[in-house]
């Protein structure tokens, strides 16, 4: 034994002096040099993976609980959210007046100075109660077209005088308009919405104007930290050396009266800037508050809505909507979620139920079929 | 001296000879950036994700070029430190080396210099313990006799002592001025790795005389690395210097070998390849029938800038394709590479860990020599073994002896160890004659003669001289154990051999006189020979020839004796799974040795086909040889050694049934076990199985495989693998090394390619080794060799049961749920994306923002499936240990084999369906907010990315089945960071961010009901079909290992008791 001792030495010194050449040396040849005592490996849980452990199986018996309380939650959940999708109340109009009947129509081609102004009444025949939400809705506006979507400067919005004077690169080519930069630059900032919609109820023979709130439908982060006018006093001084997208008729100074809705922080403009997901969306455009708990904000009756249309989608086969809407804990109409969960929810039930079937039936051949192995 | 090497033409050409500097490391301080990424970037994979980075610096890319820069930087990193650690160890080695001190004469003074400024023809002297500077030709040595003992362990790992022998006309300069008067030119070989070949010649000036020419062999030359041994100094000339030497030659790394599961993962890349290169194509051509009208192409809303309009279609057309690649290209993540990396070499640790695998008899564990393999393990289809030393202790006992037809017996011999009451001899049929006292004599001596056994010389270690009486206890050395069994059993009747001394070998013999015989030649042991012949001279005069070899290999060459009784004699013992070997001898007149003498000089001398010329001389020695006896020596087989073939996948009947076929037919084929290989082939898994077994040698075999040259020549191969393949056991004895890996490579390159294990552990398995798929080394007795060249090594044959059955079943579910569980997670990443082009006008918008694809692969999926494939234990080994039936599962690549590749993939498109289209009609065209405001697109990509990244993490979770704390700590915790990070990550305004699009996204969302009802419900719709999946097969048609699952779970209660229980209690029952 002794000579086999004397040879382990050996090579175990032999092993440390020489590195071993290869692209993939395992941990065996860096325990090598370590000499023969640290060979012993440790007894540890860890090592020896012997770590205590759970060991959960996906059995039809432990599976077949989940998918009968799954359908048992899954399904008043659904019926809930349906239930709460259903009673909300939900109105919308094309004004886009592409139709030849429609009032519309004749602000496709307007050429005139004056914009045109067109209007279109309708009829709420179930009364909208609490806060009532006016949107305008688009059609085929690809807001999430990648040379769309990055055509803004946020620096410059977050009010940053040198992204002001000197916009983004990415808003190319609605960064400077000669000389002077666009303020706010890019192609969002540029498209910017700019029909003016109002909405009067008829009573009889006259216009009675339902007041829009302006304030709150853009996010409170977004009004009060991510969009900020540069410093300073004045608007119109902050804004000097800069000059209007081209589309626009007004400087971004000038947006509305109240300055704290006007430059970037007008809350029109930040809901613009919020790109949509999809080519169809709605962007939340002015709210009508409620009048009491006795009057529903919006009673059933005749309306009007007066339309001053200036942004055209016609040429890109767009619609523009008017959407009144209310809503509940859950936003405003969707009916998918509702029949998702209770269909989710039902299958899983018929699933429950199919698998105990098959547990019955099969369990006891899969026992009887354990014994002989 | 002149040393020039020499040419197969003889032609002398001028050479250049390198200094004697090791340069091991590959880098230099200055070229180790560019060098390292050059070789870094030729793996295909980093070229693609460098490629993929390079377009998005180019050209104008939906994602920035940091979301594939990033992960690109840390791989190419990380692995550039790792390098760049290495090589800076290597380079402290080749310093250390390099400058190490060595002593060299110079103008007849022996002068200290650092190694590196040796130079071909260099005068060195080497102190005892040194090892040798680079690689010399043996002059001088201060013992009398011009040997020296080398142990070459660091080498090739055998740690015995070799004797080595100075050239004759030199081996008496002992001081520094003799050797500086010499003159000499060596002619020699070109540099070559084979550490065992050397040819060359040196040519000694002697004052006016002719030169005289002697043949250099490999006995001649110091190797680089051997060190010297019980020799006080020895002076040699350099010859092989620096990267010349055979140590440096022998430092190339071993051809790589691929796993299975690493070849479908290339196949499944491919794939992803195509289906990426087809996403692109079919958006880029949509795109550009989408943008066919004006007003689509490019609105009043959304303008050009003049340099995008004027640029060309074609371009614009290439530069949208390679737009569409690179946002789609996370399909192929860069981090799967690195995961598979480090579960490789982490997971490698568990093996080297495992105690059950540590022998405590040698202090050894296994060794990793690569962890590219570890999965390899878990798909093995047919173990090659060999039965020497591998199945067998290798533990020699030396059992009786024949002589002329008398069996002697001596009692009690055991390898190493002087049992009190030895010494005696039984005779069994005595009738010796006279002629028998005299062939008895004759053959104890020729057994003490014909070996090349070493005695430890114990006198100079110890520095004590003990008296010659003692040398009883002295030990022999050598590097096959059978040599030391017989020398140790010819001690225990009567003949003691003393040692080596002056080419003089001294015996005691049985009156206590000391015998010397002068060693004339050896005529070494081959195994294509399989003999060994000595040619001593009697101090009478009287010169024999010893013969002793394998019956087959002496019987031939037999003349005279009593062949008949030692043949019956021979065979009986054979059956009784002994080894044998059979002795004769001849004796010459110095006419005729001197005969043989020249013929042997004129074969050692010549340069070319050496080998070749030597056979043939030996072979012309060894005739007309006189028989004197046999001997039987034992070879233990190892204890629980033969339990293999249960793990080869079979019923327990199968397994019972060839357990005895296998113990029978082992009794009777291990005739000649010094050659025996025992394959034994996987017991195919129909049922009609019935368990034949084929036995096979060498010879036979040797037929077989030999190329017909009627035009047949496939047809025996063929049959014969027909006929192996449906034996369950096949028996190959007598086999040569390089047959061994013929058979190899026969059933590897076989119709259904399986996957073949090779274990051995010897210098000639080590051919075996490399040619199977796996190769493992026992480090064991006959050398390190094998351990060197294997794959893996581990100290015991029984240890392979738990490497195979359990850590390769571990290793292989493990890492193919890894590779499935990728490609998965990234389609359902990327295919929302795919979509979402759609409906943004094919415009390359990402869905998701820039932080969350950089993140995804390296932060919020990586942890949990890395833990997973380094945790997960779908059985416990217990359990794969005792049913070996539950290895057949994953045979055969079972789990990355079409079908469960496209079932991976499928659930990934419909996962991928259900985010982007519950996300699309939740969210199209309505409000979800209690106020009344919109969401935008970043916060649909935030719904999609969130119940993508629950939802793969989840599946994960379903897919565990072994939840340690670590499992629960990643996979809760990795979610855990995903909400923490987002809530970071949208709670600031970025100041080095250009853009805030992600601002107070997250938190909106969260802030919205029907978004929590959206995610928990495509959650739970993307969770069932698996569930469903699962729950149907397991209940339908359920595999043995989920059978196995199942009864265990059944006594979980009870399996905790006992699973504290044996761990408590393992350290003693293993």
């Amino acid at each position: 034994m002794a000579i086999n001792y004397n040879a382990k030495d050996e090579v175990d010194g032999g092993h440390g002096s020489n590195l071993v050449v290869g692209s993939h040396t395992g941990p065996g040849n860096a325990i090598g040099g370590s000499g023969p005592k640290s060979r012993r490996p440790d007894n540890t849980a860890f090592k020896q993976q012997r770590l205590p452990a759970w060991q959960p199986i996906l059995t039809a018996g432990t599976v077949l609980p989940a998918f009968f309380i799954v359908g048992l939650i899954f399904i008043p959940i659904g019926i809930g959210v349906f239930v709460t999708s259903n009673n909300i109340r939900e109105f919308e109009i094309d004004y886009t007046g592409t139709d030849e009947k429609d009032p519309c129509n004749k602000c496709l081609f307007w050429n005139d100075t004056k914009p045109c102004i067109c209007e279109i009444n309708f009829t709420l025949e179930q009364p909208f109660e609490g806060y009532v939400f006016m949107y305008y809705g688009l059609s085929n506006f690809y807001q999430n077209h990648r040379r769309y979507v990055k055509s803004r400067d946020d620096s410059q919005l977050n009010g940053d005088t040198d992204s002001l004077k000197n916009p983004s690169k990415e808003c190319e080519p609605y960064r400077k308009d000669g000389d002077k930069p666009i303020a706010p630059c890019g192609a969002i900032a540029n498209s910017m919405f700019n029909d003016t919609l109002e909405l009067f109820q008829m009573n009889e023979s006259s216009l009675i104007r339902v007041p829009l709130h302006k304030k709150g439908i853009a996010w409170w982060t977004d009004k009060n930290v991510k969009f900020r006018n540069p410093p300073g006093g004045n608007l119109s001084e902050v804004f000097k050396g800069t000059t209007k997208p081209l589309n626009w008729p007004k400087p971004v100074y000038e947006l509305d009266e109240d300055p704290e809705n006007n430059g970037f922080i007008n809350e029109d403009f930040i809901v613009w800037m919020r790109t949509a997901a999809l080519p169809t969306f709605r962007k939340l455009y002015r709210l009508i508050e409620k009048k009491g708990v006795l009057h529903p904000t919006l009673p059933v009756g005749q309306y009007l809505l007066r339309i001053t249309y200036n942004y055209p989608v016609h040429t890109f086969d767009g619609r523009k909507r008017m959407i009144l809407s209310t809503i509940s804990w859950m936003g405003g109409k969707n009916p998918f979620l509702g029949i998702a969960y209770i269909t989710v929810g039902s299958i899983c039930f018929l699933l429950g139920v199919v698998l105990l079937v098959i547990h019955h039936k099969y369990g006891n051949r899969n026992n009887s079929a354990d014994i002989p192995n | 001296i002149d040393i020039s090497l020499n040419l197969c033409a003889e032609a002398y050409i001028p050479q250049k000879y390198p200094d004697n500097r090791i340069v091991s490391s590959k880098y230099t301080f200055w070229n180790f950036i560019p060098k390292n990424l050059f070789e870094q970037f030729r793996r295909i994979a980093n070229f693609y994700f460098l490629i993929i980075f390079l377009v998005q610096l180019i050209i104008d890319t939906p994602t920035s070029p940091v979301t594939s820069g990033l992960p690109l930087f840390f791989v190419i990193a990380v692995t550039a430190i790792k390098q760049g650690y290495e090589d800076w160890l290597r380079h402290k080695a080749d310093n250390a080396m390099n400058q190490c001190p060595v002593h060299f004469i110079q103008h007849g003074k022996l002068v200290r210099k650092q190694s590196r400024n040796l130079r071909v023809g260099d005068v060195v002297m080497v102190n005892d313990g040194e090892t040798f500077p680079c690689d010399l030709i043996f002059l001088s040595s201060s013992r009398e006799d011009g040997t020296c003992y080398v142990t070459t362990a660091s080498l090739d790992g055998e740690s015995s002592h070799k004797t080595y022998y100075a050239v004759q006309e030199t081996k008496g300069f002992q001081t520094e001025e003799e050797i500086d008067n010499l003159h000499a030119t060596v002619e020699c070989e070109q540099p070559q790795p084979d550490l065992y070949k050397f040819v060359g010649r040196i040519h000694v000036y002697q004052e006016r005389n002719e030169p005289v020419v002697r043949s250099l062999g490999s006995e001649n030359l110091l190797l680089r690395g051997a060190s010297l041994k019980n020799t006080e100094k020895i002076f040699g000339v350099a010859i092989y210097t620096g990267m010349e030497t055979k140590m440096a030659l022998n430092y190339q790394s071993k051809s790589q070998k691929r796993s299975v599961v690493e070849k479908s993962m290339n196949v499944f890349l491919v794939v992803y390849l195509c289906i990426l290169i087809s996403k692109a194509l079919i958006n880029t051509i949509l795109k550009y029938v989408w943008q066919s009208d004006p007003f689509r192409d490019e609105p009043w809303f959304n303008q050009k800038t003049e340099s995008e309009r004027q640029r060309n279609l074609f371009l614009k057309a290439f530069t949208d394709f390679l737009a569409f690649m690179v946002l789609f290209n996370y399909i192929i993540p860069v981090s799967m590479y690195v995961t598979v990396e480090m579960q490789k070499f982490l997971g490698s640790y568990f093996l080297t860990w495992d105690e059950d695998m540590f022998d405590e008899e040698t202090g050894e564990g296994p060794l990793v020599n690569t962890s590219d393999l570890n999965e390899e393990l878990g798909q093995v289809e047919y173990i090659f073994t060999d039965k020497t030393g591998t199945l067998t202790e290798n533990n020699m006992e030396f059992i009786e002896c024949c002589i002329e037809g008398n069996v002697y017996v001596p009692h009690v011999i055991c390898n190493g160890q002087i049992l009190p009451n030895s010494g005696g001899i039984d005779m069994i049929d005595s009738s010796p004659g006279v002629s028998g006292k005299e062939r008895e004599e004759l053959f104890f001596r020729a057994l003490c003669l014909c070996h090349t056994v070493q005695v430890k010389d114990d006198v100079l270690v110890d520095g004590q001289k003990k008296s010659p009486d003692s040398s009883r206890s002295c030990i022999y050395i050598s590097s096959s154990p059978d040599e030391v069994a017989l020398v140790e059993g010819i001690q225990r009747l009567g003949f003691t051999y003393l040692r080596l001394k002056d080419n003089h070998m001294e015996i005691l013999n049985r009156d206590n006189d000391i015998e010397r015989y002068e060693l004339l030649d050896t005529l070494s042991f081959d195994s294509v020979r399989r003999r060994m012949s000595v040619i001593v001279k009697s101090a009478s005069g009287d010169i024999y020839l010893f013969c002793k070899g394998a019956d087959s290999a002496i019987f031939p060459r037999v003349s005279e004796g009593k062949i008949d009784q030692v043949r019956s004699r021979v065979e009986r013992n054979a059956v009784e799974g002994l080894r044998t070997l059979c002795v004769a001898y001849k004796k010459c007149t110095q006419e005729e040795y001197d005969e043989i003498h020249e013929l042997l000089h004129s074969a050692k001398v010549a340069l070319q086909e050496r080998e070749k010329k030597l056979a043939e001389a030996y072979d012309q020695i060894e005739t007309n040889l006189i028989l004197l006896g046999a001997t039987a020596v034992e070879d233990r087989l190892q204890k629980a050694g033969i339990k293999v073939w249960v793990l080869t996948g079979d019923k327990m009947e199968t397994a019972t049934t060839l357990f005895k076929l296998l113990k029978t037919s082992l009794r009777v084929l291990s005739k000649d076990e010094d050659l025996a290989f025992i394959f034994y082939v996987s017991c195919r898994l129909s049922n009609d199985l019935q368990d034949f077994g084929l036995i096979i040698d060498g010879a036979a075999l040797s037929l077989i495989m030999k190329p017909r040259q009627t035009g047949s020549s496939g047809n025996y191969r063929e049959l014969f693998l027909e006929i192996c393949r449906n034996c369950s056991a096949v028996l190959c004895c007598r086999m040569a090394p390089l047959q061994k890996a013929q058979i190899v490579k026969l059933i590897k390159l076989s119709k259904e390619h399986p996957i073949t294990l090779a274990i051995g552990d010897g210098a000639n398995d080590v051919s075996m080794i490399l040619e199977a798929h796996v190769g493992i080394g026992i480090i064991g007795k006959e050398g390190r060799q094998a351990a060197r060249n294997s794959d893996y090594a581990i100290p015991k044959f029984k240890h392979l049961k738990k490497m195979i059955l359990v850590h390769g079943h571990f290793y292989y579910i493990r890492i193919s749920e890894l590779v499935q569980y990728f490609f998965y997670k990234n389609v359902c990443f990327i295919f929302p994306q795919f979509l979402y082009q759609f409906f943004c006008g094919f415009s390359q918008q990402p869905l998701y923002d820039t932080a969350y694809l950089t993140l995804y692969n390296i932060s919020f999926t990586s942890l949990p499936i890395l833990m997973y494939s380094l945790m997960e234990q779908h059985v416990t080994s217990d359990m794969l240990k005792r049913d070996p039936s539950l290895y057949r599962d994953i045979a055969k690549n079972a789990l990355l084999r079409w079908r469960v590749f496209l079932y991976w993939t499928f659930l990934g498109v419909f996962d991928a369906l259900v985010f982007f289209f519950g996300a699309y009609l939740m969210l199209e065209n309505t409000t979800v907010t209690i106020n009344g405001q919109v969401f935008g697109n970043w916060t649909f990509g935030t719904l999609v990315f969130t119940v993508l990244v629950f939802t793969v993490t989840l599946k994960l979770a379903l897919d565990t089945h072994y939840w340690t704390w670590i499992n629960h700590f990643v996979i809760w915790g990795s979610l855990i960071f995903y909400i923490i990070f987002s809530l970071l990550w949208g709670g600031i305004i970025w100041p080095f961010l250009s853009y805030q699009r992600m601002y107070f996204v997250f938190i909106q969302m969260l802030s919205s009901g029907p978004a929590w009802l959206g995610i928990i419900l495509l959650i739970i719709v993307s969770l069932l079909p698996d569930i469903l999946k699962k729950v149907l097969c397991r209940q339908l048609w359920p595999t043995a290992t989920e059978r196995t699952q199942t009864k265990h779970q059944c006594l979980s209660v009870e399996q905790s008791t006992i699973f504290m229980l044996s761990q408590t209690s393992s350290s003693l029952s293993f």
